[in-house]
């Protein structure tokens, strides 16, 4: 006798009792959110990782330790050394190689050193920024994929209103609030997803610019080293 | 020289496996998070603004009415069986006329006897004592007959007392059992008084309302004399609005006939109560009598 007083309006229900496409929406938003969710863990433990290895190396470098040894350890551990120390080995074992065949030719072992230091510090950068384009993406598309899935599902509550004789705004209202969960949905997706989109990038320019000036410094030192041999 | 940061080490896939944990745990707190609001929020069910006029009246009033009447024709189905349980104790009447008859025979037999002895006493001493013995033992017997009758009677007595006793007990319920509904009707029919009273004060009360507002709109023509009655037929909405104004009976001045009707749909929407049963009174059509002063 009365329809609306008895409908459950918990979230599970209006979720279970949306329309196809309206459902289809929210479980692609859910997969987004999952996804950005877990990139952004990986890229913040990466980038945790990459700035204490990157401290940590430069304190190394710069405490005036013999770079000769520092070369062999990093050589031997590759992988847990950092960005910064790779690219120090590029630039290092090129300036050696360089200087063995080239002999006294100043300008053609140092354009060799940065060549290979600048592509280590492109494919490090490359490394970094994996993933990011997708939270670009989610933080931009999610909303308007959220906001898809609110209009199909208050057309539909509307589309019924249409054949009932008395309409009352009881008998739109569960069809608008689980239209408005898509949104919702979608927004949830998108804040965390441009938030940390636009901490990283920040984090990983401030990175980069750390590498770069290493790497002119390094320049400098080995220019130095190579002219007074 | 040593790298501090070489120890802790983390490996990549342990890395990503320890995100997906942590970005499920985030949706977990965030559906917690809303399944507690919402459910929250459910408590108070907002859609009460249900308006299903046509069938509420029929379905209230008469309802009472059926609840009280059914009662009284049970009583008198449950009495029949009443006088079935009664016709036990003449029985009992028969069955003492059937005693009397072994006596008779005994007394004859016994008459009999004592002729016999009679002519006989001096023949046999021997037979009539044992006559005697027998008479005795037969007499004996009848005692011994009729207290057993006694007794039986005395049971069936007992038996009767006790039906009676029964049911004197159920019709002794069965008075309670009518009082109580006796009691609940009435009780019923004293909610169903109250509620019309309480309803009659909500209608006074949004009668006075309306025309209050209606008589803070109008503006009273002026050769008005007196204070005239103007009886209109006013056609609301459910939410109040003023549909339509027909005058029923006019003041006898077409022009503060028109304020009045011009008033009513100034006044629109008019106040109407909550309560439902009282908006009958209402909705749709309300007669409307108005006075220029009160």
């Amino acid at each position: 006798m009365n329809p609306v007083l008895d409908q459950d309006l918990s979230l599970l229900h209006l979720i279970l009792h949306a329309s196809v496409p309206v459902q289809l929406v929210m479980a692609l938003l859910l997969v987004a959110s999952l996804m950005s969710w877990w990139f952004i863990f990986i890229k913040l433990f990466a980038l945790k990782r990459a700035q204490r290895l990157t401290d940590s190396f430069e304190r190394e470098f710069w405490g005036g330790g013999d770079i000769n040894a520092m070369y062999q350890r990093v050589a031997a551990e590759r992988d847990g050394a950092g960005e910064m120390a790779r690219i120090f080995e590029a630039g290092f074992r090129e300036f050696m190689k360089l200087r063995r065949q080239a002999g006294q030719n100043v300008n053609v072992i140092m354009d060799g050193t940065r060549r290979a230091m600048r592509a280590t510090f492109q494919r490090e950068l490359d490394g970094l920024e994996a993933h990011l384009s997708f939270l670009a993406t989610v933080g931009s598309v999610s909303p308007y994929v959220g906001l898809f899935g609110t209009v199909w599902g208050i057309m539909i509550a509307f589309m019924g209103l249409s054949s009932v004789a008395q309409a009352t705004l009881a008998q739109v209202a569960p069809g608008i609030a689980e239209a408005l969960i898509a949104t919702a949905m979608g927004l949830f997706a998108a804040i965390p997803a441009v938030v940390g989109y636009n901490r990283y990038t920040h984090d990983i320019d401030r990175l980069a610019n750390r590498m770069e000036s290493f790497m002119e410094e390094f320049s400098n030192i080995l220019q130095r080293q190579s002219t007074t041999k | 020289m040593n790298l501090p940061a070489d120890a802790p080490f983390v490996s990549r896939p342990a890395t990503s496996f320890a995100a997906g944990a942590l970005a499920v745990a985030v949706h977990a707190l965030f559906l917690l998070l809303l399944v507690i609001g919402v459910s929250w929020q459910t408590q108070h069910p907002a859609p009460v603004m249900v308006d299903v006029w046509e069938s509420l009246p029929q379905l209230q009033k008469p309802q009472p009415a059926p609840a009280a009447e059914p009662p009284p024709p049970q009583p008198e189905a449950v009495k029949p069986p009443q006088p079935a349980r009664i016709e036990p104790p003449p029985k009992p009447a028969m069955k003492e006329a059937a005693p009397p008859k072994p006596p008779d025979i005994a007394l004859e037999k016994k008459k009999a006897e004592a002729e016999k002895l009679k002519q006989l006493r001096a023949m046999q001493a021997a037979e009539e004592k044992a006559l005697a013995d027998a008479a005795r033992a037969e007499a004996e017997a009848m005692k011994k007959v009729r207290e057993k009758e006694l007794a039986e009677q005395k049971k069936r007595d007992l038996l009767r007392q006790m039906e009676e006793e029964e049911l004197m007990q159920r019709m002794v319920d069965e008075d309670a059992a009518r009082e109580v509904r006796v009691a609940k009707a009435t009780e019923a029919r004293a909610a169903a008084s109250r509620r019309q009273a309480e309803l009659a004060g909500v209608v006074g009360e949004y009668r006075n309302q309306i025309s209050a507002k209606v008589r803070g709109n109008t503006r009273l023509p002026e050769n008005l004399q007196g204070n005239p009655e103007v009886r209109c037929l006013v056609r609301l909405l459910p939410t109040g609005e003023v549909q339509s104004v027909k005058v029923t009976r006019s003041s006898g001045n077409p022009a503060y006939d028109d304020a009045v009707v011009r008033a009513i749909q100034k006044s629109s929407p008019l106040p109407l109560p909550a309560d439902r049963d009282a908006r009958i009174a209402f909705v749709p059509e309300l007669s409307f009598v108005h006075r220029p002063k009160e």
